[in-house]
């Protein structure tokens, strides 16, 4: 196998990374371009141009890419959403243990049915943040993507999530757990900034584009 | 907008140029300070015809490799232009403001 065979191969690979449909297009030009732009002699790949296009291959595959600015920013919020769900998650497994032991030593006469039923709460709360994690991760590439249904329905997440946390506040529920209404307060807030970001002028533009029908 | 995205138009602003050329001109213009990556090129090639800047202007096969050739649009071209006066207003009034006797230029 000649070097430049074996190094064209190894771009291959990395190529493998981006979507099918961009590799289809734009796979072979690349290629002559990662070769033409390759030292004398080089077998394989460099570090840096390999975290290069692996850094691309994942700006695609989470549609980053094509985004303009404010809808890009709002795909990053989302992400953030999803990491700060998945902090929620991981406390709420890490807390559960330490939160049955201060029920059962403030009160030991508790029964078997009310040490249940906090069971189920734990598991609904980590149901929940499952489900929330997932939903920011969709939410995130569908709107990157630019799919408009996407972006209604984020919308309606923000407007209902909102509700939720203000009648939580208004009958008192949320101020029970300080840190739960301080979590739901944040992740509320960058859904809401990701929803003003999604009805910027620039994302209005992005949206009717990427809904429009391809010429041919 | 983004030097990169900058410097790209840039290169494109006197005619079109294949990826390997658009590499060229950049590291060129730039003085050597910006060494474009393959990955780093092609994302923001695409961006930039996704945002109607950029269109594909020909294609040739030279030794059996594909070549596309990108030249900028109207709206590219007016782009650049906005961008480089905007540059150019800031460079000046930075300038201007410089107190010749510090020595700074």
């Amino acid at each position: 196998m000649s070097e430049s065979t074996g190094l064209e191969q190894a771009y291959r690979r990395l190529l493998a990374c981006y979507p099918r449909s961009f590799r289809q297009e734009n796979g072979a030009e690349i290629i002559a371009v990662l070769l033409a732009t390759a030292r004398a002699g080089q077998r394989r790949p460099g570090i840096a141009e390999s975290v290069d296009l692996i850094k691309g291959a994942a700006r695609m595959r989470m549609g980053l890419s094509r985004s303009p600015r404010p809808v890009l920013y709002a795909v990053r919020l989302m992400y953030l959403g999803a990491l700060a769900e998945l902090g929620v998650l991981i406390t709420v497994v890490l807390t559960e243990g330490s939160i049955r032991a201060a029920v059962l030593q403030r009160n030991p006469q508790v029964t078997t049915g009310q040490l249940g039923y906090l069971k189920t709460i734990f598991t609904v709360d980590i149901v929940g943040s499952c489900i929330g994690i997932a939903v920011w991760i969709l939410l995130a590439w569908a709107n990157g993507r630019g799919y408009g249904v996407a972006r209604i329905v984020a919308i309606v997440v923000c407007a209902i999530s909102g509700v939720l946390l203000l009648g939580d506040v208004a009958d008192g529920t949320a101020l029970y757990a300080p840190a739960a209404l301080i979590a739901g307060g944040v992740m509320w807030l960058i859904g809401l900034a990701a929803t003003v970001l999604l009805l910027q002028k620039q994302s209005w533009a992005y949206f009717s584009r990427q809904a429009a029908p391809t010429p041919g | 907008m983004q030097e990169a995205t900058f410097l790209i138009l840039t290169a494109l602003a006197d005619g079109s140029q294949h990826g390997y050329g658009i590499i060229s001109e950049v590291t060129e213009i730039s003085g050597g300070r910006v060494r474009l990556r393959a990955g780093t090129l092609y994302t923001a090639l695409d961006r930039l015809r996704a945002d109607g800047l950029i269109e594909v202007d020909r294609e040739e096969v030279v030794d059996n490799r594909l070549r596309r050739y990108y030249r900028l649009t109207q709206e590219g071209g007016n782009r650049l232009a906005a961008e480089a006066a905007r540059l150019q207003a800031n460079a000046n009034a930075a300038l201007k403001r410089l107190n010749p006797s510090l020595g700074v230029i």
